[in-house]
């Protein structure tokens, strides 16, 4: 009788930008039901924390929380999480579940940088779940945390919650779980780094693993964007939402942008953002005539560029700012006049669109441009905070929003959009006040440029560096062919390809044309060394430097040898030679460090997991949770702890904190 | 000092057990290595080059495996270790092993580098991290500290650690022993003869019943980068040259045929790192070479040395090896020649700035001088003990030359060569006999407190620690 069951478990992932977290394992194991941003509000009083914005309606307008400018810059919206708890009714406050101004992220760079608030993350994380007595908690940990801090999480789940067991995971360990697989190098691309660890029969090397790569996450990949695109008044929400979007998508090296000429290119953008963010813009006719002359998507240079140069606009992007500084009617009066230019316009540009949607529809990898929707949400914030009240708000969010459910907005594009957003972001809300704001904004090659200026150079360096760094050398090219990549700062399409063709391109070692004819033998063979009679070395020290394979690999040592010698066809003949070397009991050990080659001879993903069709769908980037689930399932029902696996309440109460360093997988 | 759990009471004789988790730190020329005691492994080891950007407002400095191998514009790449084997920037050495306790064992504190602007572009989001933390904390203020220290350590540098440890991390206890013993310790040994061959340094120490044997240690600086060094001589006095080009310049490569002029996309920087940078970087591709395609040679018994035989050697097949651009070729006597001037000066390749090493200087020598500065009838005892250890003794078959040369030293005695076939034991011997120590319940009494160095002063360290 397993000491839990299937529906007692908690298992929370937390992670810099999302934290994960679900109570109970299904029969067959789901993504992550809870989907929580991982930033929390400060309350009213000092050190006390609030899960969503907290609004006072009655007060004057536009007065941002106290910390509201500092943290304008590291706030901007993200992946939209809304949780669907009812809001609650209060006279004077209002929870905005969707606004991110003033939110404190407590998690940076994987590490914990503001402990009350990763604390109060997790209670609301907990409460969230409701769960009864009784449920021990699996956390996933980030590899950044460091021993001390495990104890001081140990110390919080049992005092503040006290659960009845407790266990810690690394996530990357945690990755191999769900993939299946005991040895595998496990790269995850978060939000502001990456974590590149080599996990070996299910023990993740500590020494020489790459925590935390800073510049590297989707956060960098987001500024890149933003510094390619800046000049065109691009801001870095934009970005953010254009590289969650399908149109942004990394090619592997050697595949040229589209559109090459770079003539047509800078004569056409002249001004995406106001092409871009169409009717929204203070942009002139002309802009707005693009908006109904384009057929969304599909043509190639069909667009902007049969326009005149639209020199006379302003290229206001920034609605937002328009709207604070009480222009608001004013910019919707000349909106009302694009709108009907705009309508006359479209009438002409009928004909253009079917002529050109229709014979081609490129591959985003071949368009130099294309669109996506954008979801203004400074523009909502500082609706939010004039105080408008519900008509108001109504009213003005109408005028503004040009999303899909709008009559003006932009036919066409919005399938391909919507389907890249991620899931969560489909639950709209049902709620007017809180209803998005979108506009339609096109970007051109900047768009397939987001992992450019080093990015992925450096996490391909970082996984060369970590499986360099592994002690037992014949264990390099298992590593090598077994790569995971993860971590949603990955779901960049074609992220994963463009690495690996990287990785190939410039670690891969090819079977030298030297080699084939001078032949790689394992030195045991040929040489003839002093290590007969007249050695005295004992043999202790006939133990080479790495060993001899591990005892795990008590696996045929032919094969052993065949998978680390650098010709493996040509292990044939002189394999046999070899085995009474082998035989002996005492495998060669020393040869471990010659008989590898150089490695990577061939680098490989690990096959995705099977029988999960609920990841099939959302696909395995946060494959960690999956793991933990199997885990979880393992550690606290199949085992029950007879393997101490976990920490249980009687042994905290014994141990203390420190105690947890004894219970782990 | 608080004890986590306040039900159970720690068993005094345990005040250094794994309860209070003391921290022991070992620094070496290339990598420091940190952890707690009663582990078996050191759960942080960083390297200790740390990286220098020079960015308008003076220099900014990084440190962490992450940043040093960033190819940044400018970077340059220092190490406060001296050539031999002596903490020569204090300033920088502090900061490095203040790094590799933080980043990896203890978490953030308000000294946490990062406060210095470290590995951190953007200065902007620290305000967040401030308000979390409490007072002014220091690093290491609930761990006692054990340190590692080379044999041959000024009374001075003593005193610059304990100084380190007590002021600056505020360390509540204090012991600094020498790496000799503690690598002995690893290997179950309280007297033997301890071989450290590690980066900068080679080294042989005689340790009786737990003391070092001052005036018997021995050192000398034909180690790994003296081996690195001849593989760069190999590499240039070959012909034609054989181009060094690390990863970081290469865009793509090509295939192509052994010795063919490489075809690669080299990347294109608008201001490349420093040429330290790129020093540190090419080490990367020769410590490959050197695990891949260099051996020790052992020749037939009695003839032990490469010069005797050379052309046996050049019978044996070679070993390819591809440079990062692709270039390629298959080494063959070569791969003997990199490592022989370890042992026979007279084999060691040479330009001007490379002179030929002293005899002296050569490990069996080094073996030599050690067992003679000991008293006749100690050394059998010695000679039965002999620990090898240290990062570059992974070098392959360097055991087995070692063992041919200390028989040939002392053909007449029964000789014992301990080398632990676990690799984290061979490189971190010392830090694993730290652990040892600080983790055992007799050691106790032999912290310094912050006490007894608040009366005493740093010179404290010379009485206690011997």
């Amino acid at each position: 009788m397993p000491p839990f069951k299937d529906e007692q478990i908690i298992i929370i992932a937390p992670g810099s930008e999302t934290t994960l977290a679900q109570l109970g394992l299904p029969e067959s194991f789901t993504p992550a039901r809870l989907h929580v941003r991982s930033c929390m509000f400060p309350a009213e009083k000092e050190g006390e924390w609030e899960p969503y914005k907290i609004r006072r309606r009655m007060e004057e307008a536009a007065k941002p929380p106290a910390n509201a400018s500092t943290e304008e810059k590291q706030e901007i919206a993200d992946m939209k999480k809304s949780l669907g708890e009812p809001e609650e009714d209060q006279i004077i406050y209002e929870e905005d579940q969707i606004s991110e101004e003033g939110a404190v992220w407590p998690i940076q760079k994987g590490k914990i940088v503001n402990w009350s608030c990763f604390f109060a993350l997790i209670t609301h994380v907990y409460n969230t779940m409701n769960p009864p007595f009784h449920t021990p908690i699996l956390l996933i940990a980030q590899p950044a945390w460091t021993p001390k801090e495990h104890e001081k999480l140990t110390q919080f789940f049992f005092e503040k919650f006290k659960t009845p067991a407790f266990a810690i995971m690394d996530s990357a360990l945690a990755t191999t779980w769900a993939y299946g697989v005991h040895t595998a190098t496990v790269v995850d691309v978060g939000k502001e780094k990456v974590d590149v660890t080599a996990v070996s029969e299910f023990v993740p090397h500590t020494i020489g693993r790459v925590v935390a790569l800073p510049d590297c996450g989707g956060e960098a990949m987001t500024l890149r964007l933003l510094e390619k695109l800046k000049s065109k008044g691009f801001n870095r929400d934009m970005c953010e939402q254009l590289k969650k979007s399908t149109i942004c998508e990394i090619l592997p090296v050697g595949i040229p942008l589209p559109g090459g000429e770079p003539n047509g290119k800078t004569d056409t953008i002249t001004n995406p953002a106001a092409a871009a963010s169409t009717g929204a813009t203070a942009s002139g006719p002309a802009a707005a005539a693009t908006l109904g002359n384009v057929p969304r998507g599909p043509g190639v240079d069909t667009e902007v560029g049969d326009e005149p140069g639209d020199l006379e606009e302003e290229g206001v992007l920034d609605v937002a700012n328009i709207v604070a500084s009480g222009k608001m009617t004013e910019y919707l009066a000349r909106k009302e006049k694009e709108k009907q230019e705009k309508a006359a316009a479209k009438k002409k540009g009928a004909d253009t669109t079917t002529t050109t949607a229709k014979p081609v529809r490129l591959p985003n990898a071949k368009r130099e441009k294309a669109t996506f929707m954008y979801e203004d949400h400074a523009l909502l914030d500082t609706l939010k905070n004039m105080n408008l009240g519900t008509e108001g708000m109504a009213a003005a969010h109408a005028a503004l929003d040009e999303g899909p459910s709008n009559k003006n907005g932009a036919d066409g594009a919005d399938g391909e959009q919507r389907s890249g957003a991620d899931a969560n972001g489909a639950t709209d809300l049902a709620n007017p006040k809180a209803g998005r704001i979108r506009r339609e904004i096109e970007v051109g090659v900047e768009r397939f440029q987001a992992a450019s200026g080093g990015i992925l150079e450096n996490i391909a360096d970082a996984v060369h560096r970590t499986i360099s760094a592994v002690d037992e050398v014949n264990k390099r090219s298992e590593l090598w062919e077994g790569l995971i990549i993860c971590g949603n700062g990955s779901r960049i399409r074609g992220f994963k390809d463009a690495l690996i063709t990287l990785l190939k391109t410039k670690y891969l070692i090819t079977p030298s044309s030297a080699s084939i004819f001078k032949s790689e033998l394992p030195s045991a063979m040929p040489t003839p060394t002093g290590t007969g009679a007249n050695t005295p070395t004992p043999q202790l020290s006939q133990l080479g430097p790495h060993g001899g394979p591990p005892i795990s690999s008590g696996v045929n040592p032919l094969l052993y040898a065949a998978t680390t010698a650098q010709n493996p066809q040509l292990m044939g003949t002189p394999g046999t030679t070899v085995n009474p070397m082998y035989a002996g009991g005492q495998p060669q050990a020393q040869n471990a460090h010659s008989s590898h080659g150089q490695t990577p001879t061939s680098i490989g993903f690990v096959k995705l997991p099977e029988y999960f069709p609920e990841w099939k769908d959302v696909g395995f980037d946060e494959s960690a949770f999956l793991g933990a689930q199997v885990a979880a399932k393992v550690l606290f029902i199949v085992d029950g702890g007879v393997s101490k696996g976990y920490m249980t309440r009687p042994d905290y109460n014994d141990q203390g904190p420190t105690g947890i360093h004894d219970y782990s997988l | 000092m608080s004890t986590p759990n306040p039900s159970a009471a720690p068993n005094p004789s345990e005040y250094a057990g794994d309860e209070v988790s003391a921290i022991v730190l070992d620094p070496g020329y290339s990598t420091t290595r940190a952890g707690f005691a009663g582990e078996d492994v050191p759960k942080s080891v960083v390297p200790s080059f740390y990286g220098v950007l020079d960015s308008g407002s003076g220099p900014r400095y990084v440190y962490g495996e992450n940043a040093i191998h960033n190819p940044l514009a400018g970077l340059e790449i220092k190490n406060p270790w001296s050539s031999d084997g002596i903490v020569e920037d204090w300033e920088a050495a502090s900061k490095v092993w203040e790094y590799a306790i933080t980043s990896r064992l203890t978490g953030a504190k308000p000294t946490d580098p990062r406060k210095n602007g470290l590995n951190d572009p953007s200065g902007e989001d620290m305000d967040v991290d401030m308000e979390g933390l409490e007072d002014n904390e220091k690093p290491l203020s609930d761990s006692p500290l054990l340190m590692t220290e080379p044999g041959w350590n000024s009374a001075k540098a003593r005193e610059k650690y304990i100084e380190i440890a007590m002021e600056e991390w505020g360390t509540p206890a204090f012991y600094l022993a020498k790496t000799g013993v503690l690598a002995a310790f690893a290997a179950g040994k309280a007297s033997g003869l301890v071989i450290d061959i590690g980066a900068s340094m080679t080294s042989v120490t005689p340790v009786l019943d737990g003391m070092v044997l001052k005036k018997g240690v021995q050192k000398s600086s034909l180690a790994g980068n003296f081996v690195s060094n001849q593989l760069r001589l190999i590499f240039e006095q070959s012909q034609p040259k054989i181009p060094l080009t690390p990863h970081y310049m290469v865009t793509s490569k090509t295939a192509v045929d052994a010795g063919a002029p490489a075809q690669a996309v080299y990347r294109q920087f608008a201001t490349p790192p420093g040429d330290s940078f790129r020093r540190l970087e090419e080490e990367r591709v020769l410590t490959e070479f050197k695990e891949s395609v260099v051996e020790i040679w052992n020749g037939p018994p009695g003839q032990h040395r490469f010069s005797q035989n050379e052309d046996s050697a050049r019978s044996l097949p070679g070993r390819p090896f591809e440079m990062p651009d692709g270039w390629n070729q298959v080494f063959g006597v070569e791969r003997f020649k990199a490592a022989e001037g370890l042992f026979d000066a007279a084999a060691a390749f040479t330009d001007e700035q490379h002179p030929r090493p002293k005899e002296e200087q050569t490990i069996p020598k080094l073996i030599q001088a050690a067992i003679s500065s000991v008293d006749a009838d100690q050394r059998t005892m010695l000679q039965n003990h002999i620990v090898v250890t240290g990062g570059s003794s992974l070098l392959y078959k360097i055991t087995d030359r070692l063992g041919a040369e200390i028989n040939a030293l002392f053909p007449s005695t029964r000789n014992k060569l301990h080398a632990p076939g676990q690799v984290v034991e061979r490189k971190y011997a010392a830090w694993i006999g730290g652990s040892i120590l600080a983790s055992l319940g007799s050691f106790h009494q032999l912290w310094i407190s912050k006490k007894e160095y608040e009366e005493h002063g740093v010179n404290i360290v010379e009485k206690r620690c011997k």
